[in-house]
């Protein structure tokens, strides 16, 4: 049990960590007060907690299928606050362009840890009944916490330790990446609730790096790694990279017109 | 004439219900699955109705099937999958996969 309470936090705690430690990073590099992040994280396991206890009516909405959409537009909507962070970097100078930049921020954060906290509650809440269990699993879950926000915090070094214009290009390459991971996700969520048909995958790389091993894990993490992805998700992750890049690209050309 | 028209109303009905794709009901107690295999046909969507009985939430997951929906306790989800090639598909319950274990075979 305690081994197992280990592993699900620490699935879950990465994935937050991950995009609240370059957004944390990103913020010190572009010279933003931090102070933000902690009523982000107060906001985010607030509507954790909500999203937790209406689970059960939100899976029954929309004909069994409110969970795959609502997780879905949750997956979109912090891509979204991705793109609108790109394009709005370069223009920083102006007051407008930075307070909707640090809405960006908060917002991906909330949404992050709102996702991600949803489930933590949940399986932690399961156990209030049984005391037996519950103690280890709490024991278990702060450890896998702890493994989680250490590895956010190992990257939020590295890249805020970094020379300045490598930190920034690391960790825009990261939310590139993060980005991708976002929408391949929100697909196969309409996938699993039939808006999106399904079709048989594009490649099957469960021979070389299967999603139950630890690197796969960690790759999904990182990369948002499918062994066997359908067609319409791997198009959706490369192409909501390569809008990513291309808002990122024209916003900097227009920055450097104007001033 | 009455007889007639109820027996016409209700073949119609069930027509429409049986032009979904079929229904599997897999029920989850002591954190495991009941039935643990399900045997679908190939090339058909499928729609898995799952049952949570305990208390705890459960996760149903599948790599294979490239599936994941969160069951709070005492609830009750809907999970479509395929169409599928024939094959073995594991899945599993991520808040208990010592016990809570099972596959689709796709035949």
């Amino acid at each position: 049990m305690l081994l197992n309470a280990v592993i699900i936090i620490l699935r879950e705690v990465l994935e937050a960590a991950l995009i609240v430690s370059v957004f944390l990073a990103l913020s010190q590099l572009l010279n933003r007060k931090l102070w933000w992040m902690l009523i982000a994280m107060v906001m985010g396991f607030a509507g954790a907690y909500v999203y937790a206890i209406n689970l059960s009516q939100i899976s029954m909405a929309l004909e069994g299928t409110g969970q795959e959409v609502l997780n879905a537009s949750l997956h979109s909507l912090i891509f979204i606050c991705l793109l609108i962070f790109m394009i709005s970097v370069p223009h920083q100078a102006r007051p407008g362009w930075r307070r909707l930049n640090l809405f960006t921020i908060v917002l991906a954060v909330i949404i992050a840890i709102v996702r991600e906290g949803s489930e933590i509650i949940l399986y932690i809440k399961g156990f209030y009944g049984i005391p037996e269990l519950l103690h280890p699993v709490l024991i278990g879950g702060a450890v896998g916490a702890g493994i989680g926000l250490s590895v956010g915090v190992f990257f939020y070094y590295l890249l805020v330790n970094m020379h300045k214009r490598s930190g920034i290009w690391l960790g825009y390459l990261m939310l590139l990446l993060v980005g991708g991971s976002m929408i391949a996700q929100a697909v196969e969520f309409m996938i699993q609730a039939d808006y999106i048909s399904a079709s048989a995958p594009l490649w099957d790389s469960s021979h070389l790096v299967s999603e139950r091993s630890a690197i796969g894990q960690l790759l999904y993490a990182l990369l948002g790694y499918e062994a066997t992805p359908a067609p319409q998700q791997a198009a959706a992750y490369f192409g909501s990279i390569a809008l990513l890049v291309i808002a990122a690209c024209v916003s900097f050309f227009f920055r450097s017109k104007s001033s | 004439m009455k007889a007639r028209f109820f027996l016409w109303l209700l073949l119609v009905l069930s027509s429409t219900v049986a032009a979904g794709p079929p229904v599997i009901e897999i029920e989850i107690k002591d954190h495991l699955f009941y039935p643990d295999e399900v045997r679908i046909p190939a090339d058909t969507k499928v729609k898995l109705l799952v049952k949570n009985l305990d208390p705890t939430a459960e996760e149903f997951e599948s790599y294979e099937l490239n599936r994941e929906k969160v069951i709070a306790g005492n609830s009750e989800v809907i999970i479509f999958i395929g169409p599928l090639s024939a094959g073995e598909y594991p899945f599993f319950g991520e808040f208990f996969p010592k016990t809570a274990q099972g596959r689709v075979i796709v035949e």
